[in-house]
């Protein structure tokens, strides 16, 4: 078996097992690229028909493009779809200018979430994160338990481990299942392009500048690139792993090290 | 005779981030850490201590690692402002002069007023396993094995040499719990904790017990994390965090006791020992935003666009990073400088005066003590220090940021960093004629290798 179907294997298996094993699950789709290959994935383990909710996190400030694709899709695909926002916060003006961008993102993000998942009684939540992506997540398992007091490797426990810890659960705790955690960014595209996934236009280059990663306006910057399409974006990454990366991760670095230091009060 | 003791010297170092000497004295009489109490009796003493200023881990560790001051080193804090006003995180690179360690193994060739006391009487190079030690990221190459602590990120970079990154890998060692997971879940943020407390437990054993070494340094930094996020529990039996709170402190007397025996089996009372915090904790009462108050009195003008400190605008005399490190916009090193060096000590004044002005909500002071960097700081890097740093009193939480609005606030945050309430644990024979700062206590070590 190639790699991309190794990967897309290890993938369904997990959904379907968190499917199977919590049922009241649902999806967060931030319409970006990662959480629609998972979305792509949801639809390959149910033959096309997912049986669970798909929970669009809407602040209200996403790009028009990722609120047309988003619609596209759901009608396309029959997506049982559900928009998460936090009217009360929006109602009084909550945003990027209002206060500090964690502010903002804990109200709309984070709460907004919160309050669905406590609407609709869910007992898990699938994600499309990476492993790559943030150094905070290198440690992140494939399935994270919250609020729930036990340490879990999922990959160095027997299956029937399942139905002790789900009987713990107990309201208003919820797992989060990231059944894309073994995917790189390279991977996400080699696949997107094997699957011809569609994918939202602002990650393809326009005027020499394209978004690496979308979420809301005000909060993106673009990168200096010439890909055009899937393929060249292949490329770009592909690429880039040899020759871009050091001078980016001091950057990234830099990132992280002021989430760290932001986590603790300062700044 | 000298020569042969000399190659049987051994040191081991405790280092346990943000223990206030205040909290320990009472742990310890309430036998919350019967252990400790037990080694204080066989012949060691609790002191009081000073910690850096600003007392911050990373400038007092720093401090500590030296055996200089701030103004010597060149470390001020995490944080630091370039002439754009972006920011910079000053890391282990910046550190100006040779640490204990890199004395004791004779790898630095960087001198410092302390280095110089010492270097000639070393002797034969000393190996040291340093381990967690805050603001030694990235690990640079040394005699020995560095394992570099809080802010670290890459793990590969944290670590010296390669084979101990192969160690860590292989336990899958965590570097620091991910304290942004407090603001979701109190609870799972404490478990992760101790998870946390506890590999850093399994990986200090490791490197204890297999390992050939003269000098150990094990730093533990859940205190810290702890004390941020649950303070407020830990005097409070009404917290429900009270009991995690006292069990939390019972497992680290468990394994310093682990650390002291092993190490007292081996050496016996040949060795040095030592344990030290690097700052206090108190309660907090408020949260005092320091960037918003020189605003309203006219000293800081922001923009509306920019990423943080970028904000900085071209009316701005002074600003301030965390905790309470204000610094000049003087028109020689910042893009939108408005402040000659002649005009310095005038506006100084007037800081200083409006500092002074600032009360609590009872018309309490908030401020305890404002020093100019001249008073406090001496060396070949007090041009990069900043020109005022205050100390609160108690309860008041001085911060940085340029965000807020309002000067006074309360966060998920019950604890605070305190300067004059930090404490090191020393052989009862050594003499203190007064309260040490943290700077000075190295030098009990050094004098130990090198008599």
């Amino acid at each position: 078996m190639d790699h991309l179907s190794r990967l897309e294997n290890k993938s369904i298996y997990i959904i379907r097992e968190a499917y199977y094993r919590f049922k009241n699950i649902g999806m967060l789709w931030s319409i970006g690229k990662d959480s629609t290959t998972l979305l792509w994935l949801c639809r390959k383990a149910f033959f096309g028909h997912i049986p669970f909710p798909i929970i669009h996190i809407d602040t209200s400030y996403k790009f028009p493009e990722m609120y047309q694709f988003r619609d596209e899709r759901a009608k396309e695909w029959n997506l049982n779809l559900l928009i998460a926002r936090n009217e009360m916060k929006l109602r009084e003006g909550m945003g990027p200018d209002q206060g500090s961008k964690l502010d903002c993102c804990n109200e709309l993000k984070t709460n907004a979430l919160k309050l669905i998942i406590k609407k609709y009684h869910l007992k898990a939540i699938l994600l499309g994160i990476r492993r790559d992506e943030h150094g905070i997540r290198a440690k992140e398992r494939y399935f994270s338990p919250r609020d729930i007091q036990f340490k879990w490797d999922y990959e160095n426990q027997p299956a029937e481990l399942w139905d002790q810890y789900q009987s713990m659960i107990q309201e208003e705790e919820h797992f989060r299942i990231h059944p894309l955690l073994h995917f790189t960014e390279f991977d996400v595209w080699s696949y997107v392009k094997r699957e011809g996934l569609p994918i939202v236009s602002l990650y393809f280059s326009k005027n020499g500048k394209r978004f690496r990663s979308i979420g809301c306006v005000p909060c993106c910057s673009t990168i200096d690139s010439e890909a055009k399409t899937v393929d060249e974006i292949v490329e770009e990454i592909r690429i880039s792993k040899t020759s871009e990366r050091a001078g980016r991760a001091q950057d990234k670095e830099n990132i992280y090290t002021m989430q760290k230091l932001r986590a603790l009060g300062y700044m | 005779m000298s020569s042969l003791s000399s190659k049987t010297k051994k040191a081991l170092i405790i280092g346990i981030d943000g223990v206030p000497h205040s909290l320990l004295d009472t742990y310890i009489e309430g036998d919350v850490m019967p252990n400790l109490k037990r080694i204080l009796n066989e012949g060691y003493k609790l002191h009081k201590m000073n910690a850096s200023i600003p007392d911050v881990s990373s400038v007092s560790w720093t401090s500590f690692a030296t055996g200089v001051n701030p103004g010597e080193h060149g470390i001020y804090g995490f944080t630091g402002l370039q002439a754009d006003y972006s920011l910079s995180f000053p890391n282990s690179r910046d550190i100006k002069v040779p640490r204990f360690w890199e004395i004791l193994g004779k790898t630095n060739l960087q001198t410092s007023t302390f280095s110089e006391k010492y270097l000639k009487k070393v002797g034969h190079p000393r190996r040291s396993i340093i381990f967690n030690l805050p603001h030694s990221y990235p690990a640079s190459p040394m005699n020995g094995i560095l394992v570099s602590g809080f802010v670290a990120i890459d793990l590969k970079k944290a670590t010296f040499p390669e084979t101990a990154y192969t160690y860590l890998r292989s336990i899958n060692y965590l570097i620091d719990v991910d304290a942004e997971k407090a603001k979701e879940d109190k609870r799972q943020f404490l478990d992760e904790l101790s998870e946390c407390l506890e590999i850093r437990k399994r990986a200090i054993s490791h490197f204890f017990n297999d390992e050939p070494w003269d000098l150990f340094v094990a730093c533990i930094t859940e205190t810290d994390r702890l004390h941020h996020f649950f303070f407020d529990a830990s005097n409070d039996r009404g917290s429900p965090y009270y009991e995690l709170f006292l069990d939390f402190y019972a497992e680290l007397d468990k394994f310093i006791n682990l650390l002291y025996n092993r190490f007292m089996e081996t050496y016996s009372e040949k060795g040095f020992f030592m344990i030290l915090s690097d700052h206090g904790f108190a309660p907090i009462k408020e949260e005092v935003y320091i960037n918003p108050f020189l605003q309203k009195m006219g000293f800081l003008e922001l923009q509306k666009e920019g990423h943080y400190y970028e904000r900085i605008g071209n009316k701005t005399k002074a600003f301030n990073l965390d905790p309470c490190r204000i610094y000049v916009n003087y028109r020689d090193v910042y893009h939108r400088g408005t402040v000659r060096r002649e005009e310095r000590l005038e506006l100084l004044r007037e800081i200083r005066g409006a500092l002074q002005s600032l009360k609590g909500e009872k018309g309490e002071d908030v401020i305890d003590k404002i020093f100019q960097a001249e008073e406090i700081y001496k060396g070949p890097c007090l041009d990069r220090a900043p020109d005022l740093v205050c100390l609160p009193e108690d309860g008041y939480d001085l911060k940085g940021g340029i965000e807020k609005k309002e000067i006074f606030g309360q966060s998920i945050f019950t604890g605070m960093h305190t300067w004059n309430d930090a404490f090191c644990i020393l052989p009862a024979k050594v003499r203190l004629l007064e309260k040490p700062s943290i700077e000075y206590v190295t030098d009990y070590l050094l004098q130990y290798f090198t008599q």
